[in-house]
């Protein structure tokens, strides 16, 4: 097999919307996927008729044009859920967005109490220097809370400590921190970022489901989608990639690329350059980390387990970090209402002691947490089923930035090769960023020149979006307008300007009409203007004073506008910290 | 000023406070006329409304500077316009030498 063509490697949601945008555009795509199904982390498994997610994956976005693909794609069958999912923690279940009044019933008054004693010490005495996620967290919400609610499950998820994690993680993630975006929705209205921590899109059978519409529309559209198919080498000639060799279930061969899109993890695809890449390239690729995940399926012979789509898991007594019920996601995940699958979520890393353990180890641990937690079915298990997934969440850890900047400033010697989505660019996107940066690199092949990087980094990202530019990037200038600091300086100098010239033209006007000048009213003003007469000279004395008093008020007045607006700005970044906090952990 | 580290950019809240506001002066001189026309109406017509044997004694020393002023409905339309004509020069005097001091500044 010898052919010309756009190839694509890996067919998660990335690969897969640089394939739509390709075919759309009259673009002949092949994609390369190892697995038997599309989807990559977000593909949906089945067994034995129950069909569940890898992760759980939310359909929503800000994206008006990744917003409409999925709607063409599904139709009906791509439908809104109210949300419901909560944190377990202490043997409670916390409302999860947070509730204010839930949250103090479940945690007492005296904790309650010293959350908030906590969260003033940290406003008042704040880390000077925010260098890990634990310093960013602490300063925003207290020790405390940091301590309830944030250390426990996010060492579940990244295996490390909090201390460990560079804080521009938090500050990726959590968009709604953004000061300018915060100024704006205070002042024009947020409406549609709210609206989406309530509800969700999720097609009828799972991710799966749009993922399988996509390659039906690849294929259809001439592109060509090989399953269970491995790269097994890219050859390049230093400054273009030159051949993608392949192995398949059934064959092996070799296609000459015009363009190559790669969503495989940034460390592969490095690895599989021929000639190899230098040293340096792949010992910073050697440091790139990613994080496993591990989902143990139990099938329980109980009609309602919990109502909740997932549930956080914040004991630190057990290991699970998330429990899915995905019958509360679509009903149409199990093939009988009578029973309830949930997928008890492990995380943890390639080849350490929790994804070495056999499957009869995991099924063992997993129902044994579930009783722990007292969830109910603990002896109504009736199946179960594994599912590993390597490469899940790209590691920030002290190092990755620089890593990463050594193996992107190297491939970027490759003027025909672009790497997409998350694992690809090590990025952590969700499924709208990913396959944003998919269609930009499917764009970038018909002549367009699209900074893939750019997506998801929040200025830059939201240009991209024609409703979110209208409601932040637009008003960015004109909030720096309204918000702009008034020179005391100068205010000062014109009010005691216009002051002193008022008097000393009152004085003049009295002395020029004649008459019993001496007598005059104006003369009172010598109770406050020491030495102040109705005379000539007396008006310039009269100025000095008026200049003086003027410029106090005119300085006082614009310190206190600087002030006010400052103390607005701060109360509006607190609010939306504090708003961040409601749906922390979504952002995981 | 504070710049990010990674990008040199400014952080948002220098952003935000990055800009120096100018003052437009006709609006400005406007605003003020306005406030000076009015509050000159308001306080002759209290005390032409509140009566008694002597109307603004206080009020009538205006008409030193507003010749014609007089505290009566009719002597409150003079002494708004004249408190508008004062109040509109101010406020541009003001706005303009603002204006010129804080561009001087920059």
């Amino acid at each position: 097999m010898d052919e010309t063509s756009i190839v694509i490697i890996g067919a998660g949601p990335a690969g897969l919307a640089a394939g739509y945008e390709l075919v759309s555009r009259d673009k002949r795509a092949i994609i390369i996927e190892r697995d038997g199904v599309v989807g990559g982390i977000a593909r949906t498994e089945s067994y034995k008729g129950f069909s569940f997610d890898i992760g759980g994956h939310r359909f929503f976005t800000q994206n008006t044009l990744i917003n409409q693909i999925w709607e063409e794609m599904l139709g009906e069958d791509f439908f809104r859920v109210d949300r419901l999912s909560r944190i377990f923690y202490r043997g409670k279940f916390f409302n999860y967005p947070l509730r204010p009044v839930n949250a103090f019933f479940n945690l007492g008054l005296l904790e309650s109490f010293l959350i908030l004693i906590s969260y003033f010490r940290a406003r008042l005495l704040p880390h000077p220097e925010e260098n890990s996620f634990e310093d960013w967290v602490t300063n925003r919400f207290g020790e405390r809370l940091y301590r309830t609610f944030f250390k426990t499950y996010t060492e579940k998820v990244w295996g490390i400590p909090c201390g460990d994690i560079k804080a521009d993680w938090a500050a990726q993630r959590i968009k709604g921190l953004s000061l300018l975006v915060a100024v704006s929705n205070a002042l024009f209205g947020g409406q549609q970022a709210k609206s989406l921590i309530g509800k969700f899109s999720y097609p009828k059978l799972g991710p799966g489901m749009m993922w399988n519409r996509f390659m039906e529309h690849i294929v259809s559209g001439g592109g060509a989608v090989m399953l269970n198919s491995e790269v097994s080498a890219l050859q390049h000639n230093y400054s273009r990639i030159t051949a993608v060799s392949f192995t398949g279930s059934s064959t092996s061969g070799q296609f000459i690329p015009e363009y190559c899109i790669s969503s495989i993890p940034i460390p592969r695809l490095v690895k599989l350059l021929e000639p190899q890449a230098p040293a340096e390239i792949l010992a910073a690729a050697d440091k790139l980390s990613y994080r496993a995940f591990i989902i143990v399926i139990l099938i329980v012979d109980i009609a309602e387990l919990f109502p909740d789509q997932w549930l956080y898991v914040h004991s630190p007594a057990v290991r699970v970090g998330r429990i899915q019920n995905f019958k509360n996601w679509s009903r149409f995940m199990v093939p009988d209402l009578s029973k309830t699958s949930i997928g008890m979520e492990y995380f943890c890393n390639e080849n350490d002691q929790t994804w070495k353990m056999t499957d009869a180890e995991l099924v063992e641990m997993a129902t044994r947490e579930m009783t722990e937690l007292a969830l109910g079915g603990e002896n109504k298990v009736i199946d179960s089923y594994v599912v590993r997934q390597p490469n899940a969440y790209p590691v920030y850890d002290s190092d990755y930035k620089e890593n990463l900047g050594k193996i992107r400033e190297y491939l970027e010697n490759f003027s025909n090769l672009q790497t997409i989505g998350r694992s690809g660019m090590h990025r952590y996107n969700n499924m709208d960023h990913s396959m944003q940066t998919g269609i930009l690199a499917a764009r970038n092949c018909c002549g367009e020149t699209h900074d893939l990087w750019a997506v998801n980094d929040e200025k830059s990202y939201l240009e991209e979006d024609r409703s979110a530019r209208e409601r932040v990037i637009v008003p960015e200038r004109v909030l720096i307008r309204v918000f702009a600091r008034m020179d005391k300086l100068a205010f000062a100098v014109a009010v005691g300007t216009v002051c002193g010239l008022l008097v000393l033209s009152a004085t003049l006007w009295i002395i020029s009409r004649g008459g019993d000048v001496l007598n005059s009213h104006l003369r009172l003003l010598g109770q406050y203007f020491i030495g102040y007469t109705v005379t000539v000279k007396g008006g310039f004395i009269a100025f000095a004073y008026s200049f003086f008093w003027g410029f106090l008020f005119g300085w006082l007045f614009a310190y206190l506008r600087n002030l006010f607006l400052a103390v607005y700005i701060y109360r509006i970044k607190r609010k939306a910290e504090l708003m961040s906090l409601k749906d922390f952990f979504d952002n995981f | 000023m504070k710049n990010d580290e990674n990008t040199g950019q400014l952080v948002p809240e220098e952003k935000l406070f990055s800009g120096v506001l100018l003052l437009n002066a006709k609006v400005v001189g406007l605003a003020l006329g306005i406030i000076f026309g009015l509050g000159i109406f308001v306080a002759t017509n209290w005390l032409v409304i509140k009566g008694g044997p002597r109307v603004g004694p206080h009020l009538i020393l205006l008409s030193q500077y507003f010749i014609g002023y007089k505290v009566t409905f009719l002597g409150s339309l003079v002494g708004a316009a004249y408190g508008f004509a004062l109040g509109t020069i101010c406020g541009s005097l003001m706005g303009w030498i603002y204006n010129r001091i804080a561009a001087f500044r920059q």
